[in-house]
């Protein structure tokens, strides 16, 4: 209704007479209406009111180092436009900025700077092509991104990392092998302790697997590299149900002050696990940005029954549904477990979870599956990952507990409760 | 804020990236919907202010935050950056402009939001949509599309290799844009009091007649049926007509005369309930008033925008829908007032007090729509 305004007076007082059948008609209106209420674009009045904070300042050094690396790009592509490698320096501060901050944003950014050579069969080219196609889990073409790579340069190291990585997310320990023998023989011992450790962890052989991450720690005196193998030595020391070891690692990487997404993601999982939310929501202040950070939140302040919970659960439903608009289907790890914890539908859950376990095969990725297909009771769904715990002879006991109670689960019956774990995320 | 880790060392950490890929904000999104009806073109676009800055700079001072006074200052190169990198053709290239810049909230931080409007040169061929927005520095971006060409509904995710769309004009089937002009005639008649009130002011008197200076209910429910049949018939037949001819622009009145009249029709079927002059022949009233209102519904359907290729169609399924909105007013009215129409509570409490409420709420629109005033429009 559009504002009054000159009115004559006379007119404003048989108005006044009307005014209730004025609203009993315009009730019927808003009722009739085919558009609800939407929140409406705005129009600030205050210039100085902040709209949006951007992730740097452009005085910041990321900030201007980012500058710098555009620069040379932009130079090198009037004088030498064939040479990638200024291209790929930037593409690969990108998506170190993307999984730091975790922010997908600089996927796109470096997607574009490598577009141009996207003919290239440089391996410097083809790795960083590689971990962007990773990134957007697309596992096959990245596994042949860093194969082309080898051919052209069959002493990177890296490539044969990435490789192991991949073949391990997919469960393909065989594969995963063959990458870590090649560290091996090419003298990489830190590489090759990282990547046979996990082999062993997730085939089967998890004592061997957690020794050997401990050979490659004392190997290395890198931060970052002593955080990773630290986070996965609590993983798998949690998985071994000795949670008192898990946490001392655990401990260990965070004491490194360097923050990493997945390590807390890791260590949010495990105080879950633990019963301990309380320190998942202090851990947590402030990490609300990632998606997969704030489902822990989400997870732990549903379980304090804190008020915050809500707007958190509600968050992680905006943004899930976002990503389906767009067709993106990289949360779906996460999305599952939200649909199933938080937001009681389980039958999506299982959906959902089954199709990320097609493309992700990893602990978390079998846990979840198993847990959807408890709830809905449909034995069949778990299937995947009984055969997988069958071949991989992975000896995590909640796994193993889970997988028994997901097979005898018919409709209409009760499904078991294999209880909470004591140890493991 | 995630802070930026202090040594990327991706020879190890790299296992983890992969493990857990995709811990995100989200990937950039622009939101763009565009509503195309023969030549016109109105729409909105939501793009993030993240997404402007990284492609033409909004951040003036350097200090990390966007104000409303720094995008309000490049506004006029906001809407030259995002039109350029979008092409509307209908026969020929379509004239965009940037209407109105709002500012939004989704998900994922503040929006600047365009209100688009334009022309194109045909009303009636085929559309195409090129997308080129944030592509060559970002090729995760996607343009999230909900477009309604001539009322019919297209959503699409514009990305670097979809970026182009082409879309036939009435590929719908013809009975689809059938339907919709007859809902879009329903939904007219529910939502326009004046039309309603004239036909309730009509129909209220049909359950009673007029004896000896009083009034007394019908003998049988035959009788106002017939009477209410006849009333509803005239104002169809006589509406039908001038819509006819006004939306096929044969004759066309200046809206403010037409609506005035439709105000004055109200008053005169809504006063002639309580100082009967025309009892017996009401439909001739429904007929004469009908023509008027038939101008008024013309309105509507300039608006809505008439299909060229199915125009007689679409004329068809709007006057259908019409009458099947006033069909229902009758089937509600009818059963309810001759169940009433020997009590005093219909005779002097609607009949005679909804006669007056409508007189009075009809005068308040005449002069309205008289002196151009806004009083209780709704």
């Amino acid at each position: 209704m559009k504002e009054s305004h000159r009115i004559n007076p006379l007119f404003s007082q048989v108005s006044a007479v009307f005014r209730p059948v004025v609203a009993v008609l315009a009730c019927i209106g808003a009722f009739l209406s085919p558009f609800p209420l939407l929140a409406a674009p705005r129009l600030p009045t205050d210039p100085a009111e902040v709209l949006e904070r951007l992730p740097m300042r452009p005085g910041d050094a990321t900030a201007r180092e980012l500058a710098g690396l555009r620069a040379v790009v932009t130079r090198a592509a009037k004088e030498a436009p064939a040479d990638p490698l200024p291209a790929t320096q930037l593409a690969g501060r990108y998506y170190g900025l993307a999984i730091a901050r975790g922010d997908p944003r600089y996927i796109g950014y470096a997607d574009a700077v490598m577009a141009p050579f996207a003919q290239s069969r440089n391996p410097a080219v083809l790795a960083v092509r590689g971990q962007l196609r990773q990134y957007r889990h697309d596992f096959d073409g990245a596994l042949g991104d860093f194969a082309g790579a080898l051919e052209a340069d069959p002493q990177f190291a890296s490539a044969h990392a990435w490789r192991g990585a991949i073949y391990l997310v997919q469960a393909n320990y065989a594969a995963a092998r063959k990458e870590c023998d090649a560290l091996q023989a090419l003298g990489r011992p830190t590489l090759y302790g990282g990547c046979i450790g996990l082999v062993r962890a997730y085939g089967g052989q998890m004592e061997a697997g957690s020794a050997a991450l401990q050979r490659a720690l004392d190997e290395t005196r890198d931060a970052g590299n002593r955080l990773w193998l630290l986070t996965r030595l609590g993983e798998v020391a949690a998985w071994r149900g000795q949670p008192d070891k898990a946490e001392k690692h655990y401990r260990a990487a965070l004491a490194l002050g360097i923050d990493d997404g997945y390590l807390l993601a890791a260590w949010s999982d495990f105080l879950l696990d633990q019963q301990r939310p309380a320190e998942v929501v202090k851990w947590l202040a402030g990490w609300e940005a990632s998606d997969g950070l704030l489902l822990r939140l989400a997870l732990a302040e549903t379980a304090l029954r804190q008020p915050a919970a809500k707007a958190h659960v509600q968050a992680l439903a905006d943004r899930f549904a976002a990503a389906k608009v767009r067709g993106d289907t990289t949360h779906r790890a996460e999305e599952a477990r939200y649909l199933l914890h938080l937001a009681g539908d389980a039958t999506t859950a299982l959906a959902v979870a089954a199709a990320n376990y097609q493309v992700q095969r990893e602990p978390r990725d079998a846990r979840v599956l198993l847990e959807a297909a408890i709830a809905t009771k449909d034995a069949a769904a778990a299937q995947p990952v009984r055969d997988w715990l069958q071949a991989s002879g992975f000896e995590g006991a909640h796994w193993r507990q889970l997988g028994s109670a997901s097979a005898q689960v018919r409709p209409g019956v009760p499904a078991p409760q294999p209880g909470i774990p004591k140890a493991s995320p | 804020m995630m802070r930026l880790r202090g040594i990327l060392c991706f020879l190890l950490s790299l296992f983890a990236c992969a493990a857990m890929p995709a811990m995100a904000h989200k990937a950039s999104d622009s939101y763009l919907a565009l509503q195309v009806k023969g030549q016109e073109v109105t729409g909105q676009w939501d793009i993030a202010l993240r997404d402007i800055d990284f492609a033409i700079g909004l951040d003036a001072n350097g200090d990390g935050e966007i104000t409303w006074g720094e995008v309000k200052a490049r506004h006029a190169d906001i809407a030259a950056w995002a039109l350029g990198r979008l092409n509307l053709e209908r026969g020929g290239e379509c004239a965009l402009q940037v209407a109105e810049h709002r500012v939004d909230d989704h998900t994922d931080g503040a929006y600047a939001v365009l209100r688009l409007a334009g022309t194109c040169p045909s009303r009636t061929q085929a559309l195409a949509l090129n997308y080129r927005l944030l592509f060559d520095i970002d090729q995760l971006h996607r343009g999230l599309l909900r477009l309604e060409l001539d009322g019919v509904s297209h959503a699409s995710v514009l990305g670097p290799a979809s970026g182009v769309l082409n879309v036939k004009a009435g590929e719908t089937s013809r009975l689809a844009q059938f339907g919709q002009y007859l809902v879009e005639g329903t939904w007219h008649i529910w939502i326009g009091f004046d039309h309603i009130l004239f036909l309730l002011a009509l129909l209220l008197p049909a359950v009673l007649v007029h004896e000896s200076r009083r009034w007394t209910g019908v003998g049988s429910f035959r009788v106002a049926l017939v009477e209410v049949l006849w009333v509803v018939t005239a104002f169809t037949v006589a509406h039908s007509i001038t819509l006819s001819i006004a939306a096929l622009q044969i004759v066309e009145l200046p809206s403010r005369l037409v609506e005035s009249a439709i105000a004055a029709s109200v008053v005169l079927a809504a006063a002639n309930n309580l100082w009967p002059v025309v009892e017996r022949r009401r439909w001739l009233v429904a007929f004469g008033f009908g023509l008027i209102h038939g101008f008024g519904f013309a309105s509507v359907l300039t608006e809505l925008g008439l299909p060229r290729d199915a125009l007689v169609l679409s004329l068809v399924g709007f006057n259908l829908g019409v009458e099947i909105g006033q069909l229902a007013i009758v089937a509600c009215f009818l059963p309810v007032a001759y169940l009433l129409r020997n009590t005093p509570l219909y005779r002097k409490g609607i009949f005679v007090g909804g006669s007056i409420l409508t007189l009075l709420v009809a005068l308040v629109w005449l002069a309205e729509r008289v002196f151009d005033l806004k009083l209780i429009s709704a």
